[in-house]
């Protein structure tokens, strides 16, 4: 579709400003020379009507939750209630200056404190911290809470262990806290090598990473014996909150021995995903580690919230003020609308959720553990590579029925976890939908292996076709400027994507 | 529950089909010993009415925000946020939809994501744009931890004019790397050049400096970068108002290597502190070294010219533990915020409000000067924040602003504890703020 | 389908091949590592000069789904380095063994070749 550059016309507007500019300001007198200049900086020249249209158009070549099943393992895409929209968009959250008086905020802080207390009640730890903006944000934070703890004891540890099933967020976050990151090997049921386990955890290790249920969707019976080999040399344990919608009211990290947990609230707890954010990655931790978080914390004593100062020995912040407010109320609202018993009925309806899927389409695509899973189940495109077909290719074949492809390549660890298809059906998706998609998928499964070239030149329903990728990373053209200095040497259709 | 559709007799059968009794059966798993067996110590589930009623109770327990003027910023700025903007931004297929992994079904959010890269490219005058990092002080904080890696280089000099929240973020995420770092000091409220070229040598992987600075400062960029580069070291310019790429030279221009810049102002609401949404911006041969997720063009299986991820073998998803950064989920609605803001303003619009917020920050100065109950503390140039010393209480001072529907300005001793900066405000001005109000605050503060 | 091994080179376990002539070493990825990689879109250049040690990184290889070290086969000196692939990465897919290399160390000390595979050696510990 046309850039917006690309529908520009000379001297067309799309803003609105008072009539007074304060014209009898020299603005030479306000910039100096160094720093001044002739030229306006070139950005797009349309109407309020242009731009409206232009992006109801792009919106319409998205899908979004709202439009239908987003089986992506590991994302948790659930319905984002519309009315936690409405409370996060209240004006007087909205337009609350974070540097403002602390008597003219207290409903925020009140909100963060009281949210505060329903997650250490619903992950059995002791204390958040709202500052992270996403899970990644939280690892890094986790992983620097981690480092101080053992700096603060003169206790200098320089590897960390992580799971071969593990999220790349959960390496790259250790290297980022400066620590060496060791592997450790999933065994034959999908679960932590205890043997290696104990070979590999010694006081030179700081600790380690575990998202329980698994990245591949299994719950860890060895929980017990993880946090014994690793509590045993000093260590600490950090829970990857990515799965927690398996857990409600099933097992409180907290409970089994977790000593960092973080929450990612665009997934669990229902917060909308935007594209890509904003979400949150609050950070909660046991009473030990508390002097570490991140500065500040909100308190109450008694008559008046406040944000108040960690104390000295805080990693210090890991972002300017104090955390993504509205994702903030609206978890808060999602639990109050929940209720212990609603978070409950969350686990156990996505539970037999992915269950359900797992036995149905099991016979068709080979499973990467054949045992019950948590709330999101690990199929294999395995065996469709004698016909000549790559999951990638299921993948995009899945988009011509209207559904948005599960999570594909990932888990991937070998032997079991290798053209992974990970699917996780939230328990806001009925049992009719789900359907649909196993129909789908046993559809895709026969096509596989009578007419694969549908497959391999999928998706043919989509707003674009097959993207170029390599194409893509070997001649990056990344803003339209780069285009235009190609111009000559390009051949694209000029033509409007119709959907 | 309505957000849970499948009933227990459509479980009930469900759990016939996979082939157990019960659903105990599914989670047998998980050991007895870490079981939650009470019930969750949390209020029951209340109706959609008593939340609303609930929630907006603790909103009143805020100050009615909306009719008030601010006269702070100190890194979050209140700029009209446009209704056609808000409105956009709230399709479902934009604010619930995933990251745009599968391009064939994220056209729209992958093309905004290019088009914001335009814009913020033709700002800084800089090659490349990494369009989403979570804000402005991590942003800086990843520049940093760039600058390490690109110069192989472990020092680092710090203007103490850069936002303190920012400056505390890039020393908690350098940490780990156990770097020098310098502290780089003001002189007449902008960054001591003379100090700068005593500090800077062949050790010092980057500089970073505020530009606006903390004080709403205007620094000459072009003379720091110049020593900066004589040893070798980048120059990482972190913006907090980007409303002042509309008036000011690009940093491009001046010889910036990193751009950390605060999108903020370009149409994200304030939200008591975030989400916000930043971006990096530099040179081309440093691209391989950014963190974050960056769109690119290319063609489809018809021809077609479509947007798509791209350079993603740096992200965490490929490179694990060797990967630029952790970042994974950023502030995408975000981008799309900005960047509908920027269309919306146009060439002429955010060129138009640029020069008003620095034309509207100055009349007040003024008149403030004026009224002779403040006095200039430094004589430095500045955009739209400025600082200026009470001759009166300054906490008798906030209190009949605040009475006056204003929200006063930030106190500055709350970061800075030098003696000369006692009694001394941080003043914001934006474009929310008309000839009027400013009369008035310049008369209120008069009295 | 068998990937393709040359005979006379001798490869190491993170698939890199090396053919020595005098006391040269070319080093270039094996065929079963660009057909795991999928088509290469960028290889970071090698420093003429730069010194390694056996097992070392030596240079990174990245494609659209995956990115990958380049292991040193033995210790030495870099040489030469490739300038063709470095500007048209996909030389390497085409023909891994040949226009394909990437670097040539000068060998430092010839006993370490004993800790490399041979050609048949790598077809078993490759074969699918």
């Amino acid at each position: 579709m046309k850039l917006i550059f690309e529908k520009s016309i000379k001297a067309r507007d799309g803003y609105s400003l008072p009539k007074d500019l304060f014209d009898e300001v020299d603005i030479k007198s306000c910039i100096p020379a160094y720093a001044a200049t002739d030229a306006k900086k070139a950005l797009s020249e349309v109407s309020e009507v242009d731009v409206i249209r232009h992006f109801t158009k792009l919106s319409k070549f998205n899908y979004g939750v709202d439009d239908g099943l987003y089986p992506l393992g590991s994302c948790t895409m659930k319905y984002n209630p519309k009315v936690n929209e409405k409370l996060a968009s209240l004006d007087n959250f909205v337009c609350a200056p974070p540097l403002a008086p602390e008597e003219t905020v207290q409903g925020c802080l009140e909100l963060m404190y009281d949210l505060n207390k329903l997650l250490c009640e619903v992950t059995g730890v002791d204390q958040y911290t709202m500052a992270p903006a996403s899970g990644a944000h939280g690892e890094l934070t986790g992983v620097l809470i981690m480092r101080q703890h053992f700096v603060d004891h003169d206790d200098k540890r320089h590897k960390m262990l992580v799971p071969d099933s593990a999220h790349g967020t959960n390496p790259a976050s250790c290297t980022m806290g400066g620590f060496k990151m060791i592997e450790v090997r999933s065994n034959e049921k999908g679960t932590v090598d205890i043997k290696q386990l104990k070979d590999l955890m010694d006081e030179d290790t700081a600790g380690l990473y575990v998202t329980n249920p698994n990245t591949v969707g299994l719950y860890d019976e060895g929980i017990r014996d993880i946090e014994g080999i690793v509590h045993g040399k000093g260590g600490l344990l950090y829970y990857d909150g990515a799965n927690l919608n398996a857990s409600f009211g099933i097992m409180r990290p907290g409970d089994a021995g977790f000593d960092i947990v973080h929450l990612n609230l665009h997934k669990s707890f229902s917060t909308p995903h935007g594209g890509g954010g904003p979400g949150s990655g609050v950070i909660g931790v046991k009473k030990a580690l508390i002097p570490y978080l991140p500065t500040p914390i909100v308190t109450f004593d008694g008559k008046k919230y406040h944000l108040s100062d960690v104390g000295e020995k805080s990693i210090g912040m890991v972002r300017a003020f104090w955390g993504n407010f509205p994702v903030l109320v609206k978890t808060y609202a999602w639990i109050l609308s929940m209720g212990p018993d609603g978070l409950g009925n969350s686990s156990e309806a996505s539970i037999i959720n992915a269950n359900y899927v797992l036995a149905k389409l099991k016979k068709y695509y080979r499973p990467a553990y054949d045992r019950y899973c948590g709330h999101e189940c690990v199929l294999t495109g395995r065996d469709y590579k004698k016909y000549g077909i790559k999951t990638l290719d299921i993948a995009k074949r899945l988009m011509d029925y209207g559904f948005h492809p599960p999570t594909i390549y990932f888990p991937h660890f070998e032997p079991y976890a290798e053209e992974t298809i990970m699917v996780e059906p939230p328990e806001s998706e009925s049992k009719e939908v789900i359907d649909e998609f196993i129909d789908a998928m046993i559809k895709i499964s026969n096509e596989a292996k009578t007419n694969p070239e549908l497959l391999k030149s999928a998706p043919h329903n989509t707003p674009i076709r097959r993207t170029d990728d390599v194409l893509a990373a070997k001649r990056p053209i990344l803003n339209y400027d780069d285009e235009l200095k190609l111009k000559d040497e390009l051949k694209w259709r000029a033509e409007d994507i119709n959907f | 529950m309505r957000y849970i559709p499948n009933t227990e007799e459509q479980k009930k059968g469900m759990l016939k089909e996979i082939g157990v009794s019960s659903f105990e059966d599914l989670i047998e798993s998980v050991p007895q010993e870490v079981r939650f067996k009470r019930k969750l110590n949390i209020p029951e589930a209340i109706s959609e009415a008593e939340l609303e009623e609930k929630i907006y109770q603790i909103a009143k327990k805020n100050s009615d925000f909306f009719l008030m003027k601010p006269l702070i910023g100190a890194g979050a700025y209140r700029h009209h946020v446009p209704e056609a903007e808000k409105f956009l931004l709230q399709r479902e297929e934009f604010w619930t939809c995933y990251t745009p992994y599968q391009p064939e079904l994220s056209q729209g959010t992958l093309q905004s994501m290019f088009e914001f890269q335009t814009y913020i490219a033709r700002l800084t005058k800089m090659d490349v744009v990494i369009p989403s990092i979570y804000d402005g002080a991590s942003a800086t904080a990843e520049a940093a931890l760039m600058s390490f890696r690109l110069t192989h280089r472990n020092k680092i000099i710090i203007s103490s004019t850069l936002h303190p929240h920012y400056r505390k973020t890039v020393e908690t995420y350098i940490a780990p790397h156990e770097p020098e770092i310098v502290e780089l000091p003001y002189k007449d409220g902008l960054v001591d050049i003379d100090k700068l070229e005593k500090l800077i040598d062949a050790g010092v992987a980057s500089v970073i400096v505020q530009n606006p600075n903390f004080f709403g400062g205007i620094e000459d960029l072009a003379e720091i970068c110049e020593l900066v580069h004589a040893k070798g070291a980048l120059l990482i310019n972190a913006i907090a108002e980007s409303m002042s790429l509309g008036v000011l030279k690009a940093p491009g221009e001046m010889g910036a290597d990193i751009v950390a810049g605060e999108a903020q102002s370009f149409g994200m609401e304030l939200n008591y502190g975030g989400p916000y949404n930043a971006y990096l911006a530099t040179r081309k041969q440093f691209l391989r070294q950014l963190p974050g997720r960056i769109v690119g063009e290319t063609v489809d299986a018809d021809g077609k010219r479509v947007f798509v991820m791209t350079m993603r073998a740096r992200e965490q998803d490929i490179r694990r533990e060797k990967a630029t950064s952790n970042i994974c989920t950023n502030h995408g609605l975000n981008i799309l915020a900005a960047n509908i803001y920027l269309s919306l303003m146009g060439t002429e619009g955010l060129y138009k409000v640029s020069l008003l917020n620095t034309k509207a920050a100055h009349y007040l100065e003024n008149l403030l000067l004026k009224s002779g109950k403040f006095k200039k503390v430094f004589h430095y140039p500045f955009y739209n924040e400025f600082l200026l010393k009470s001759k009166n209480s300054v906490s008798t001072l906030s209190e009949k602003l605040l009475k006056n529907n204003f929200i006063p300005p930030l106190e500055i001793s709350r970061f800075y504890e030098e003696e000369g900066l006692k009694d001394v405000l941080l003043f914001a001005v934006t474009e929310v703020l008309s000839r009027e109000d400013l009369n008035r605050v310049a008369e209120i503060l008069a009295e | 389908m068998a990937a393709k091994v040359i005979e006379g080179f001798y490869y190491t376990q993170t698939d890199e091949w090396l053919k020595v002539e005098d006391n040269v070493g070319t080093v270039g990825i094996t065929d079963y590592a660009q057909d795991k990689l999928g088509d290469i879109v960028y290889l970071e250049k090698t420093e003429k000069g730069k010194k390694v040690k056996q097992t070392e990184t030596l240079t990174a290889v990245e494609s659209v789904k995956a990115a990958s070290d380049i292991y040193a086969p033995i210790s030495g000196e870099v040489i030469e380095v490739n300038e063709k692939v470095v500007e048209d990465s996909s030389i390497i897919n085409k023909e891994p063994y040949g226009e394909g290399w990437i670097a040539k160390i000068k060998i430092e000390n010839a006993d370490e070749l004993k800790n490399l595979m041979g050609a048949k050696e790598y077809s078993e510990y490759r074969k699918e």
